[in-house]
């Protein structure tokens, strides 16, 4: 709990634990639309279902209309995409498989890694409307859980719970205004933590390669041109106004420099490299354990 | 530049058996700190080696070598185990890396040369920035894999 007397709601959605904190506990009502906005993304982009709209988009190519929202997140993709120069695709899903991350967790590579498929090939982003000109293996995972949690902190605005914190799974999103203090997870070690900061309206959201990772070097942050999981960066953090922004970017953090995303991004950011040396901006100082 | 790095790494080292594996390859700055006290933190000294692990107590020290984007990477990993638990664990530096070199050289702005642990309940957070916590099928699916691995 962020604060003391502060009530929890808990559920898991998309494939993670979530945990929404209000200083007054939610109805019942309150709560059937917070898991209606759950499901209704899940519907759409959650590629470990057969019925949503991204696993149609796996079986054939055609015009696909995705819900409100959607024009944000293509167009932050599309930035990041060129940022990274293709590393960082929504087309990495065929990838994740694969490497065994897909829909049956076989967690068994396939076959050595397979690159994305380039955007421009395959793919035509227009606002919430995607057509496919061949069958792909969409995966939003590197913003979906932040926009989620923006798309529930609107709902939970609409009805009149403005002051929240949720918690996604160690993607934290605080409404304000009282800062709540976090720990910054240890990439090696889940019992531990590099720092301390304090956390006020804003979101932080955390990458990291020490989960959902699988045997022999596999974890689901990839390459986009390679296909192969990234190896020089091993966690990141990124806070950004909403959580969309701050969940893109700390992925984004493990192909490029946060220095190089900030002439296009105001954000502060922490990247541990794998050889445990740390590089961070303004926004961290001071943050880490000495 | 100082390296505050192993005093939180070097906890419940009492039965410390194996430290020096990379000693040939890690910083001289770095490989006298084995010798620091234990921090205020650490678990009961002299915890015997769990019968439950088969793993001695100790510092337990490794290298790996891969082929990155930027070229080899050498990484040491070193673990902590107390009462057949991981009660530390830390990464060695190497500074012939090349990545660390290209990574330090283009940044301008803050850089720690390690990133230090503390324990989190220790800290008076109610809240932890990370990833630790997945859920459904990945995790189940990690479990099956572990188990089929024994």
């Amino acid at each position: 709990m962020p604060h003391p007397g502060w009530a929890a709601f808990s559920f898991d959605g998309i494939g993670t634990s979530w945990e929404i904190s209000t200083p007054v506990t939610l109805d019942g009502s309150q709560r059937r639309r917070l898991l209606d906005v759950v499901e209704k993304y899940d519907a759409a982009w959650s590629r470990f279902r057969a019925d949503s709209t991204v696993a149609r988009a796996a079986r054939e190519p055609g015009r696909f209309r995705m819900p409100d929202g959607a024009g944000a997140l293509g167009r932050l993709y599309r930035s990041l995409y060129r940022l990274t120069e293709g590393a960082m695709t929504p087309l990495i899903g065929g990838s994740l498989e694969q490497l065994g991350y897909g829909p049956d967790y076989s967690l068994r590579p396939r076959g050595t890694p397979v690159p994305a498929p380039r955007w421009d090939d395959v793919l035509d982003w227009d606002d919430a409307v995607l057509t496919t000109t061949a069958p792909v293996v969409l995966d939003v995972g590197a913003a979906g859980k932040g926009q989620l949690a923006d798309l529930l902190a609107a709902e939970l605005r609409s009805q009149g719970a403005g002051e929240h914190f949720i918690d996604a799974s160690g993607d934290l999103l605080n409404s304000g205004p009282v800062p709540v203090t976090v720990a910054l997870e240890h990439p090696y070690d889940p019992g531990r933590a590099i720092g301390t900061m304090s956390l006020g309206a804003g979101a932080l959201c955390a990458s990291a390669a020490n989960r959902r990772a699988w045997g022999d070097g596999l974890h689901h942050v990839l390459d986009g041109t390679t296909g192969s999981p990234v190896r020089t960066v091993v966690a990141t953090w990124a806070l950004a106004e909403d959580a969309m922004t701050a969940d893109a970017l700390a992925t984004a953090l493990f192909f490029v420099s946060g220095k190089a995303l900030q002439q296009d991004f105001g954000f502060s950011w922490l990247t541990v490299f794998s050889d445990g040396s740390a590089a961070y901006s303004a926004g961290f100082e001071g943050v880490l354990f000495e | 530049m100082s390296f505050p790095v192993r005093k939180s790494v070097f906890v419940g080292i009492a039965g410390m058996s194996l430290i020096g594996t990379v000693a040939g390859c890690a910083p001289s700055a770095q490989a006298p700190a084995a010798q620091s006290a234990p921090s205020s933190s650490a678990p009961a000294a002299g915890t015997s080696s769990s019968a439950a692990s088969g793993y001695k107590d100790g510092t337990y020290s490794a290298d790996g070598n891969y082929v990155s984007p930027n070229g080899t990477e050498t990484v040491g990993v070193e673990l902590t185990l107390s009462g057949g638990t991981v009660s530390g664990v830390n990464i060695t530096q190497h500074p012939s890396n090349p990545n660390t070199r290209k990574f330090q050289g283009e940044f301008a702005g803050g850089i720690a040369a390690q990133i230090v642990g503390k324990n989190l309940d220790e800290l008076n957070v109610s809240k932890v920035a990370g990833s630790s916590l997945t859920s459904g099928g990945f995790n189940q699916a990690v479990e099956k894999i572990k188990s089929e691995a024994q």
